[in-house]
C-alpha cells in the first residue's frame, strides 16, 4: 500500500521525481525509521510516558503512608499548591539559587577566560584543573564540602574564617549562611564549565578585528565592550541556557549538604517535590509540584531562547 | 615595581588563588583519606602527618565493604553506556544524514526531552517499577538512565556526524555497498573520535547520577554515590573512611576527565559554540 503513496511533502521537497529516485527516497525513509526506532521507543518510554503519567498522577491523592485515603481529586492538588506557603518559598529559593549561581558562573568564568587568554604560560594548568570539578559527582562534591570544608571548627573554610577574625560560623545551620554555602558550592563546581566554554569561544574569535581596533586606538575596555562581548554573545547565552536548566533541577549537592534545611531555607522546588513524594510519601501532591517545576522550566527556557534569538 | 611587573604579579596571584580554590577540596579529601580519624579532626588542620592506607583497607575489605557498591556503579555505568550507544549512534546518523519526513520534529523531540525535570520522571517511574518489581534492580536503573543519556548522546553525536563530507558515503553507496554496510564500514570509522567522547560523557553522567539512584537503589543495587552516606550518621562520622570512599568515587571520573581533557572541552563547547550559529 505504502508503495503508491506520494505525498505533497515529497513533491514539494527536493525529492527526485523519477521512479528510481522515488524508490530510493522511500528506501531512505524506511532506513531512517529503522535506525531511529529503538532510540525513539526508549525515549517515549522513559520521558514522554512518565510525563503523561505524572500529569495523571497529579490528579489523584496517592498517599503511600495512608492508602485508604487515595482517590481521584481532580485539580485539588493544584489548588492546595497555590495556597501552600512552602511551595512559594521553594519557588523563590529556586529562583535565587538559579539566578545567582548562573550569574556568578558566567561573570567569574568570563573574567577568568579573558585573563587566561592573555597568559603565555600556565594555560595548561587551568585547563587540567578546571576539568576536575566538572567531572565530579555533585553528590561527592556536596559530601566533601559538607564535611571537610564547611564543618564547624575543623573544616577549612571555618578554619580560614576563624583566622580571618570572623569567628567560627555555623555554615550549614544558619538559614542565610546555608543558602550562601550551597550557592558557593554550585558556583565552585560549575564555573569551570563556563570558563572552558568561554575560553574556547574566545580562542575562536578572529584576531584581525582586534588588530584593526588596536590601530584605531580602541582602549582595552572598548575592545571588550564593542568586539568581544557582541561576538561572544551566542556562546554566553548558550552557557546561560545550559546552566539554568541544570541549576533549576539541581539536586544531589543540596541534598547531600543541607537536605533543604535548615528548615526549608535551601529547599529548592525540585527538592520539595522529592521530599513530598519520597519522604512524606504523598506522591499525588509531589507530582503536582513536579508539574509546577516543569511549567517554571518551560517559562524560563522560553524567555532564554527568546533572548538567544533577539539581537 | 613597574606597572607592568605589578600587572604580571597580580595576574599570577589571581591565577594561583583560583587554581588552589578549584583543586583544594579534592586535594584535601585525598590527604584526609590518608590520615587517621584523629588527624582529620586535628586543629589547626594538619598538613604534615604520617600517611596510612588504613581507611582504604577498611572501606574496601573491612566489614561493610563498599566493593559491592563500586561494582554496582561499574555495572550501571557500563550498562547504560552500552545500551545508550547502541541506540544513539544509529539515531544520530539518521538525524544528521538522512532525508525523511518529520526530521525537524524528531530533532526537536530529542532536544525537548532533555528539559524534563528528573524529579518529574522519577515519581511516575517509581510507581511503575514498584508494580513490576524492578526497584533495586540493574535493569530498572539502566532503563531510566536512558532518559537523560540518550538525548545527550544523540545530540552530541549529531554534531560529529554532520562534520563528515557527504561524498564519502555517496561513493561507497554507488559502489554498491548497502546503506547499513556504508554506515558500518565508512561512516562509523570517521566519527570514532566523536563516539569516544560521547562514551566518556555518558559514562561520567551515569557514574555521577544521584537522584534516580537514591530512589531506585536498595540493598542489592546501590551505587557508591549513595552508599557513601553509610559513613555519615547522626551519631558519628567516620571521617577518614568517608574521605577514602569519596576518593574512590572520584577516581574513575577524574582519570577519565584528565585523560580525555581536550575532547571533553570540545564536547562541552560543541553546543555552545555551534549553538549560536544554528537556526
Amino acid at each position: 500500500m505504502a508503495t503508491t503513496v506520494v505525498t505533497s511533502a515529497d513533491i514539494a521537497s527536493e525529492a527526485p521525481r523519477s521512479d528510481f529516485g522515488r524508490v530510493l527516497a522511500q528506501r531512505e525513509r524506511r532506513f531512517a525509521a529503522a535506525l531511529l526506532a529503538p532510540a525513539f521507543l526508549a525515549l517515549l518510554a522513559t520521558t514522554t510516558f512518565p510525563l503523561l503519567f505524572l500529569i495523571y498522577t497529579s490528579a489523584f491523592r496517592t498517599d503511600l503512608a495512608m492508602p485508604f485515603t487515595n482517590g481521584f481529586v481532580g485539580f485539588e492538588n493544584y489548588q492546595v499548591l497555590l495556597s501552600d506557603e512552602r511551595f512559594w518559598t521553594s519557588l523563590l529559593v529556586s529562583l535565587v539559587y538559579t539566578g545567582s549561581t548562573v550569574a556568578l558562573q558566567v561573570i567569574i568564568g568570563l573574567a577568568l577566560a579573558l585573563l587566561v587568554m592573555d597568559m603565555k604560560r600556565g594555560q595548561g594548568w587551568f585547563r587540567v584543573i578546571a576539568i576536575l570539578p566538572v567531572v565530579l559527582s555533585p553528590a561527592v562534591v556536596g559530601m566533601i564540602w559538607r564535611t571537610f570544608m564547611l564543618a564547624p571548627e575543623f573544616g577549612i573554610v571555618d578554619f580560614l574564617a576563624i583566622n580571618a577574625g570572623l569567628g567560627s560560623k555555623n555554615w550549614l545551620g544558619d538559614p542565610t549562611l546555608a543558602m550562601v554555602s550551597v550557592i558557593a558550592i554550585h558556583t565552585w563546581q560549575w564555573t569551570p564549565f563556563a570558563f572552558m566554554v568561554l575560553l574556547a569561544s574566545l580562542a575562536s574569535l578572529p584576531e584581525d578585528i582586534y588588530e584593526a581596533a588596536r590601530l584605531d586606538r580602541a582602549s582595552a575596555w572598548q575592545r571588550f565592550r564593542r568586539i568581544t562581548l557582541p561576538l561572544l554573545r551566542p556562546a554566553i547565552v548558550m552557557v546561560i541556557i545550559m546552566r539554568t536548566m541544570v541549576a533549576l533541577t539541581a539536586f544531589a549537592a543540596i541534598f547531600t549538604v543541607t537536605a533543604g534545611g535548615p528548615g526549608t531555607a535551601t529547599e529548592i522546588l525540585n527538592l520539595y517535590a522529592y521530599r513530598k513524594s519520597f519522604t512524606e510519601l504523598s506522591i499525588g501532591y509531589g507530582s503536582a509540584l513536579a508539574v509546577a517545576l516543569l511549567i517554571v522550566t518551560i517559562i524560563i527556557s522560553g524567555i532564554l531562547f527568546a533572548m538567544r534569538r533577539a539581537r | 615595581m613597574t606597572a607592568k611587573r605589578l600587572r604580571v604579579f597580580a595576574l599570577l596571584a589571581i591565577s594561583v588563588v583560583f587554581l588552589l580554590a578549584w583543586a583544594f577540596p579534592i586535594i584535601w579529601s585525598v590527604l584526609n583519606s590518608l590520615k587517621t580519624d584523629s588527624d582529620v579532626l586535628a586543629y589547626p588542620p594538619k598538613l604534615v602527618f604520617a600517611p596510612t592506607l588504613d581507611a582504604y583497607r577498611d572501606v574496601l575489605f573491612g566489614s561493610g565493604s563498599i566493593l559491592p557498591n563500586l561494582l554496582s556503579s561499574v555495572i550501571i555505568s557500563v550498562g547504560t553506556t552500552v545500551v545508550t550507544m547502541l541506540m544513539a549512534v544509529p539515531a544520530a546518523y539518521a538525524l544528521a544524514r538522512l532525508r525523511f519526513r518529520g526530521k525537524r520534529f524528531a530533532g526537536f523531540y530529542v532536544l525537548a526531552t532533555q528539559m524534563l525535570p528528573p524529579v518529574g520522571i522519577i515519581i511516575p517511574y517509581f510507581l511503575v517499577l514498584r508494580n513490576i518489581g524492578w526497584i533495586d534492580t540493574y535493569q530498572g536503573i539502566i532503563l531510566i538512565y536512558l532518559s537523560f543519556s540518550l538525548p545527550f548522546a544523540i545530540w552530541l553525536l549529531v554534531s560529529y556526524f554532520e562534520d563528515i563530507p557527504f561524498e564519502m558515503e555517496e561513493a561507497a553507496y554507488l559502489d554498491g555497498a548497502s546503506r547499513l554496510k556504508t554506515l558500518w564500514r565508512i561512516i562509523i570509522p570517521q566519527v570514532r573520535g566523536g563516539i569516544a567522547v560521547t562514551v566518556v560523557f555518558v559514562f561520567l553522567n551515569a557514574w555521577n547520577e544521584f537522584l534516580f539512584a537514591v530512589v531506585l537503589s536498595g540493598n542489592t543495587v546501590r551505587p557508591v554515590t549513595v552508599a557513601m552516606f553509610n559513613f555519615v550518621s547522626v551519631e558519628q562520622t567516620l571521617w577518614a573512611k568517608l574521605a577514602a570512599v569519596s576518593v574512590l568515587a572520584m577516581l574513575p571520573v577524574v582519570v577519565l576527565g584528565v585523560v580525555a581533557q581536550k575532547h571533553i572541552v570540545k564536547g562541552l563547547t560543541v553546543g555552545a559554540v555551534k549553538g549560536g550559529g544554528r537556526r
